[in-house]
């Protein structure tokens, strides 16, 4: 019995140090940590967690699924996307975001539920269950040789991309007035508009920001599953959110590590377990978030500091 | 006087279920689907409502009682002979034993109530947003849970073989039976606390109030509600763990928002109000003609409307159709002086 | 009136259905400073907060320079020239103080450098220069003070909006505020004050009206400064 343990628990080290799962674990971990940067930022601004996150990636995996399709090149397929998933943020904004702010914040996570499933039943009459191809750039899952081990461009790719956007993200948050904008509104949404802050454009700000990380998201996300299906990125979705409750949701940065670490923990566990024990992940990741919020509700990753209770 | 008074407000949703349950009656046997199943709705979303909108509190978790429920008078009415045939790998207890109707209905909630104690104790003690979160929390769960873990019940096959005991008889019987649970706890004292303290949490605790003793009862007796409705649901028709998640999560939660979360009356016609709705639109997905107009709309136009319904009915009007309140009748209307707003 | 920097007139306030300011006219011009003194719960705040666009009126107007600001937010109010100093000065305590500033300079109107902006209000408050990258938290209460001031200085505002700049202040401290106050009335702004300390406010303003149950019920000039507490006294009794 212990032999077979021991086996067992061989075999999950090696798989789990495996440089092409850590590879893999540490792409995922890329996408799920500009996802939860998305979600923090319109938190931050709005305070709202936006349920409906995921189906802006699902959009844009489809608009990258018409290009495709098409035969568009590439780069006229992510241009599509980004026009697609930063217009329909705006509209979101406008439409639902704006009328509900200051409604209480559960009412307003109610609020983007429903607009999740609206965007995903329109995907569903629009493309129908089964979805549509998105292939322009599977290429990227072709392995590639760093010094002695091989991994998938794409993981390398998703976590360069990841570090580029954030490091982009931190300079117009530090560097720029509208990013000293939305870090005061962040902070005291209504003393920000006393001093003359002008709330709608720090909230569109923001909105078109997370909406450009959910169609980088998108891309991203379409070279590992290339079928686009309305359901597309709501698993991972819920992960993320997961992640960012994990992290930290009061600071962007433990709400970006709590999504990279959610998306690597779950790619390494993905990978070296055996599929009857990786199937209680989810259930281990929810339990640990209950326990987090029990316990340590402003986060994992953040110093102690001010709890804010918002009820 | 109060027991007659309050017993008024007892025939609005008495009497919406009766009637739906009569005109249901008279339909033909494939219109009939839709009365039964706006009625099992009617249980979930009462049930959902005796903890939402008496505490106040958000809830994305009550579809995990309804899921127990489910199991457990799905799991416990199959026929021994049958189990076998999709749930080979139920714990020996589970296969040897067979109950009938009611037991197991009576056990659906009373499994789900212990399940939603259990949870509520310490889910309870947090509100607002991380409530939500946690509670979602636990539907993702339990939801993972029941679909792999084959010992408890049939995974990711569809529960065959349950005898179909729910017709419209007990549909409407079931969702009486929810109703006047959840009017007798709501005048009760311990709905009656549990209400003052959704509306200044301070004042009620001043008076010594224990809010999270009040949640934490309202949660299980929810739990309770909602695990019958389980149990009437798989009575009603072949289900599958996707049948209570996301999307029963969802509709349920629409229906209360929609009629009005702060009232047993916004229950009741929400879920009515609501499934009446999704029936018609499931009928002009296949074409249908009304008032010699022929409507034919594309296979999805149900999530569509209901969903675009709800955002607009929280950007719009929040305390919903129903304005939250209960049903008045005539002079009986001015006898409670309406509320006073807000003082800051 | 309408040629006043600012001009409130027959202003009605009510929180639900309890009326919190009742009917109140005044104006302030540019180059003086009016004071608001009165008891705690008079609506001197809630005046403020009327003329900013945090509560919204229930009758009467607000106007700056014969223009009605009723129904504005309060950013577009802020950045129409009119700057309010809040009571617990509500700094961004997790930001520098050069950031705080910065913030400031979002109702900026005029498209100066923002450095030569800077520059004005370290001019008037030396030690917000000495630590500019230090976090507004971290200052002591009257180096906050003179932020939460520079904070709306900085903006170059026509109209200058004080609730309780002396609470909580040492002796020193509010001596300084209340010699920039009478220093920047000399530029042209029109200054609102509302204060608890009401021989000092009658003695530096051009006028000081008395709020009490949300109405105005007397106006005071320097003259009076002498035995302010005794006539008010006399007055509310």
């Amino acid at each position: 019995m212990s032999a077979v343990l021991a086996s067992g628990l061989t075999d999950f080290l090696r798989d789990a140090v495996d440089p092409q799962v850590q590879a893999d674990a540490m792409g995922l971990g890329a996408i799920f940590a500009l996802m939860a940067v998305g979600i923090g930022l319109v938190f931050g601004v709005l305070r709202l967690i936006n349920f409906a996150y995921g189906q802006l990636i699902m959009a844009g995996g489809f608009a990258l699924a018409f290009a495709s399709e098409r035969g568009w090149p590439v780069v006229a397929g992510i241009a599509l996307c980004v026009v697609v998933v930063v217009g329909l943020s705006l509209v979101m904004e406008r439409i639902v975001f704006r009328p509900l702010r200051g409604q209480s914040p559960a009412s307003m996570l109610v609020a983007t539920f429903a607009v999740a499933f609206l965007l995903q039943s329109i995907a569903l009459i629009w493309f129908g269950p089964l979805g549509k191809n998105a292939i322009s750039l599977v290429e990227l899952n072709q392995p590639v040789s760093i010094g002695s081990v091989e991994v998938r461009k794409i993981s390398v790719v998703s976590l360069a991309t990841a570090l580029v956007a954030l490091a982009l993200l931190v300079l117009l948050l530090n560097r720029t007035s509208i990013g000293l904008h939305m870090r005061a509104a962040a902070l005291d949404f209504p003393t920000a508009r006393l001093v003359g802050v002008r709330a709608n454009a720090v909230s569109a700000v923001a909105v078109v920001l997370a909406g450009l990380l959910a169609a980088t998201g998108a891309v991203l996300l379409t070279v590992q599953y290339p079928t686009v299906t309305p359901t597309f990125a709501l698993r991972e979705t819920i992960i993320v959110l997961a992640g960012v409750v994990l992290g930290g949701m009061n600071r962007l940065y433990s709400a970006t590590l709590g999504g990279f670490a959610i998306g690597y923990v779950f790619g390494v566990l993905g990978g070296a377990l055996p599929t009857n024990q990786s199937q209680y992940l989810t259930s281990f990741v929810f339990a640990l978030v209950i326990v987090v919020l029990l316990l340590r509700p402003e986060g994992l990753f953040t110093r102690g500091g001010r709890v804010v209770e918002r009820v | 006087m109060r027991a007659p008074r309050s017993l008024v407000q007892l025939i609005g949703p008495v009497g919406l279920v009766v009637a739906a349950a009569l005109v249901g009656a008279t339909v033909s046997r494939t219109t009939e689907i839709y009365f039964i199943n706006a009625l099992v709705a009617v249980s979930m979303v009462v049930a959902l409502y005796v903890f939402v909108g008496n505490s106040g509190v958000l809830s994305f978790g009550h579809i995990s009682f309804v899921a127990v429920g489910a199991w457990t008078a799905g799991v416990l009415s199959v026929p021994e002979a049958e189990k076998p045939a999709f749930m080979p790998y139920l714990f020996g207890f589970l296969r040897d034993t067979t109950v009938g109707n009611v037991e197991s209905l009576v056990l659906a909630g009373v499994v789900a109530g212990v399940f939603a104690l259990l949870v509520g104790l310490p889910l309870m003690r947090l509100s607002g947003l991380a409530a939500g979160i946690a509670t979602f929390a636990v539907l993702e769960i339990t939801n993972n849970v029941l679909r792999y873990y084959e010992n408890v019940g049939p995974g990711l096959n569809t529960f065959s073989s349950v005898p179909e005991t729910t017709g419209l008889t007990q549909a409407a019987l079931g969702a009486l039976v929810v109703i006047v649970i959840a009017f007798a706890y709501q005048r009760s004292r311990f709905g009656r606390q549990l209400r003052a303290a959704r509306e200044d949490p301070a004042a009620a605790r001043a008076v010594g109030v224990s809010i999270y003793r009040q949640r934490l009862a309202a949660f299980a007796l929810s739990g309770f509600l909602a695990g019958l409705a389980g149990g009437l649901y798989v009575h009603f028709l072949p289900l599958q763990i996707d049948g209570v998640y996301l999307d029963l999560t969802f509709i349920t939660l629409a229906m209360l928002v929609i009629g009005g979360a702060t009232s047993l009356w916004g229950a009741v016609v929400g879920a009515l109000a609501v499934s009446a709705l999704d029936s018609v639109l499931a009928n002009a997905e296949t074409g249908i003609t009304i008032l010699g107009w022929s409507f034919d709309v594309p296979a999805g136009t149900r999530l569509v409307v209901v969903s675009a319904l709800m955002a607009l009915v929280l950007i719009l009007r929040p305390s919903g159709l129903t304005g939250g309140k209960e049903l008045a009748f005539g002079s009986l209307r001015r006898l409670r002086p309406a509320p006073a707003e807000a003082v800051e | 009136m309408s040629d006043s920097a600012l001009a409130v007139s027959e202003l009605e306030v009510a929180y639900g259905a309890v009326p919190a300011v009742r009917g109140v006219s005044f104006a302030v011009g540019e180059g003086e400073i009016v004071g608001l003194i009165g008891p705690n719960g008079a609506g001197k705040s809630t005046t403020l907060h009327a003329i900013v666009g945090l509560v919204p009126a229930r009758g009467g107007d607000v106007t700056l320079r014969g223009r009605s600001l009723r129904g504005w937010s309060p950013e577009r109010i802020a950045r129409a020239g009119v700057a309010l100093v809040p009571e617990g000065r509500r700094l961004f305590a997790e930001l520098t103080v050069e950031e705080n500033l910065r913030l400031g300079l979002a109702a900026r109107r005029e498209n100066g450098s923002a450095r030569d902006a800077l520059a004005e209000v370290f001019a008037l408050f030396p030690v917000l220069e000495e630590f500019r990258r230090r976090h507004a938290g971290a200052l002591s209460g009257g180096q906050q003070q003179q932020l939460a001031i520079a904070r709306a200085l900085v903006a170059k505002p026509s109209v200058l909006l004080l609730d309780e700049p002396s609470l909580g202040l040492a002796p020193t401290i509010v001596d300084l505020v209340f010699s920039t106050l009478a220093q920047i009335r000399d530029r042209g702004l029109a200054i609102l004050l509302v204060e608890q300390r009401a021989q000092r406010t009658v003695a530096l303003a051009d006028r000081t009206h008395v709020l009490a149950n949300g109405e105005l019920r007397l106006e005071l000039t320097p003259r009076d400064a002498g035995d302010t507490d005794r006539m008010i006294a006399a007055y509310l009794a």
